[in-house]
């Protein structure tokens, strides 16, 4: 090992010299973690969205003999979004000018349609075309869905409050008109004062059938008007904010690809030189030398990744990104950077020895990084045979490590398990590394 | 000074690449305090030769013996363009495992008056960087010494001191063996000549028998 490191700090020393390399090295993290950064706020931010009212709304309506504070109801189910109130006009030009991502209009006769229910009032929705337009018109839908969630608990009580009526009789309105109603205790009572008879037994069956029967009408108008609820269950204690998923993403593809790209043209480079010659004659073996160029590339992930999260960090933590940055949690990934550089690293060694030349293997490297990027990117039902190739590359694995020791609140195991896998790579692709090292030599 | 018996034994080395045959089977061996030239065309065997002997490339066929240290002279510089001429002197002297890289790097530096500066050696010019290239073959005190065509890129005087560190060698009781193109070094420096065509020894013996051998291999 202590030929491994003579040449490592001999890398080492070489990268410190070449200043365009090096000034890309340290600009090339800060520009992804700026980005992905900004990437993140961008996606957690609140999109603005305008809320044009044509129909008037009254702060308070009246539905179904409920009351409801209608702009709080709006708004304590758009947590997710900034509701601004403006003319239809200028909506329109926001939303053509991208200031606000989405309209939201409601409709003349809205307020009529809903008090009445006569027909399903309807908002309006128009979207822009950015990036952020399907995730509003989910949040829209959801806003839908929750407002009729609150109005069916008001249209449930009105329904039951007849139902009550019907059974046991009272007072009532109905489309303004006011009405005294028997109700079937009523009925009862009144047929119980009858002289006993066959018709009169049947009308009495069946006031005591209907009257157990809609005794039962709050629990079905209940399940009927909810066949289906949503519910989500917490998915194994994982606190799954978008920032740390999207930094898991953008320390896996940097380190990737400066790692590969790096480790490619050391090893390349020693043939370049002419000195694989020299350090083959008993000086460095084969072994040391894939040792060497992938503690290289290991050394410079390490760097990588831990400038990245710090200027990530930095980015979140300044623009309040929710979720913001798992701090305690650094030295953890510091440690998988480390091993996903290796590993990279020894494949990097492997494309440098192929292409035989540093100027070749820097665009091998480059050709190969960006499918063994996508691959890892491609979902196991999309198509099964990539899910599988990407398996035995280092990419996914790297982004599952990263994701399990940034978001995770247990993840020991899947470190465990990804740990095993980039090993596992990793020798495979060092020992096919030392052999194509042996055909670099000849 | 002549050491008895031979430093360094190829026996039936041969290198192939693909259908291609770069040396034939050859045996080639060196003794203590002589001087021997190896002398062809372009693409002869030389280099593939000598780097056999000195372990740079392995051989598809044959062995090499020896139990001495073996210093080589690629025919291309070969060394890290970005690290000075002492930084790549203490480099090979450490991986030599030398027990002084920083006075051996010095010394060296003094007694071939390489350039002293911090400036990249990828930066020097073409005779100073075969300069280097021939100290850093002396790292480690080798008892052979196996030069590729040293002296094509040096000036009289930078040939001179060459040739004085190679003669010295020898005269200590060193092996050498070098490849030229130079017919006049053959006379003057080898004690023996090997003639390589297409990969194969043509001729073998003392550098007056080389002239008869000399025009069929040069034309």
């Amino acid at each position: 090992m202590r030929a491994a490191t003579i040449v490592l700090r001999k890398d080492l020393r070489v990268l410190l010299r070449s200043p365009l390399l090096l000034g890309a090295l340290l600009a090339y993290p800060v520009v992804i973690a700026l980005l992905v950064g900004l990437i993140a706020g961008y996606a957690s931010s609140k999109p603005r969205v305008a809320f044009v009212d044509e129909d008037h709304l009254p702060p308070v309506v009246s539905v179904a003999g409920h009351r409801f504070h209608l702009q709080a109801v709006i708004n304590d189910v758009a947590k997710q979004v900034t509701l601004v109130r403006i003319g239809p006009k200028e909506a329109a030009r926001e939303l053509a000018d991208g200031r606000v991502v989405a309209t939201v209009t409601v409709p003349p006769g809205f307020l009529g349609n809903l008090e009445t229910m006569a027909t399903s009032p309807s908002l309006v929705l128009r979207t822009g075309s950015g990036g952020l337009s399907p995730r509003v018109t989910q949040q829209m839908q959801s806003l839908v869905y929750q407002l009729n969630q609150k109005l069916q608990a008001g249209y449930i009580a009105a329904n039951l409050r007849f139902v009550s009526l019907i059974l046991h009789g009272g007072p009532g309105t109905f489309l303004g008109r006011h009405f005294d109603l028997l109700g079937l205790d009523g009925t009862q009572a009144e047929l119980a004062k009858l002289p006993p008879s066959r018709r009169v037994a049947v009308i009495e069956h069946f006031v005591q059938v209907a009257r157990v029967g809609l005794a039962q009408t709050g629990a079905a108008l209940r399940a009927t008007a909810n066949p289906i609820t949503l519910t989500q269950p917490a998915s194994h204690g994982r606190t799954w904010v978008l920032s740390a998923q999207v930094q898991a993403y953008g320390i896996a593809l940097t380190v990737t690809f400066l790692a590969l790209l790096l480790a490619a043209g050391a090893a390349a480079a020693e043939k370049d030189e002419g000195t694989i010659g020299r350090l083959r004659r008993g000086l460095v073996s084969f072994g040391q030398l894939v040792w060497a160029k992938s503690a290289l590339a290991a050394v410079v992930g390490l760097a990588l990744g831990a400038t990245i999260a710090i200027v990530f960090g930095l980015v979140v933590e300044i623009g309040g990104v929710t979720g913001g940055e798992p701090w305690a949690r650094l030295p953890l990934l510091f440690v998988g950077v480390t091993l996903v550089g290796g590993v990279v690293g020894a494949a990097g060694v492997l494309l440098g020895a192929l292409a035989r030349e540093a100027r070749t293997a820097s665009l091998l490297a480059v050709l190969v990084v960006l499918p063994v990027v996508f691959l890892g990117l491609v979902p196991r039902g999309a198509l099964a045979l990539a899910y599988w190739v990407s398996l035995f590359l280092p990419f996914v694995h790297a982004v599952r490590w990263f994701g399990a020791a940034l978001y995770d609140t247990s993840p020991w195991r899947t470190i465990g398990i990804e740990t095993l896998w980039l090993v596992g790579i990793g020798l495979v692709f060092g020992l096919l590394a030392r052999g194509a090292l042996r055909r670099l030599a000849a | 000074m002549t050491v008895a018996g031979p430093l360094v034994r190829a026996l039936g080395v041969a290198r192939t690449y693909g259908e291609i045959e770069a040396l034939a089977p050859t045996d080639l061996e060196l003794s203590g305090g002589e001087a021997v030239a190896l002398v062809g065309p372009n693409g002869a065997g030389k280099s593939t030769l000598l780097a056999i002997v000195a372990g740079a490339l392995e051989p598809t066929r044959g062995t090499v013996e020896s139990h001495v240290r073996i210093g080589w002279v690629p025919q291309r510089p070969a060394h890290y363009a970005r690290l000075s001429v002492r930084e790549n002197l203490e480099l090979f002297a450490r991986l030599e495992g030398m027990s002084d890289p920083a006075g051996t790097a010095t010394r060296l530096i003094e007694r071939f008056a390489l350039p002293p500066e911090a400036r990249p050696s990828g930066e020097l010019s073409v005779g100073n960087r075969q300069r280097l290239n021939v100290t850093l073959s002396l790292l480690g005190d080798p008892r052979v010494l196996l030069l590729d065509e040293p002296t094509a890129s040096l000036d009289p005087g930078q040939r001179r001191r060459v040739w004085d560190v190679v003669d010295a060698l020898r005269d200590d009781g060193g092996a050498v063996c070098f490849a030229t193109q130079n017919i006049d070094e053959v006379g003057e420096r080898a004690d023996r000549v090997v003639v390589l065509q297409n990969g194969r020894v043509v001729f073998a013996g003392p550098p007056s028998g080389f002239a008869a051998v000399e025009q069929d291999v040069f034309g």
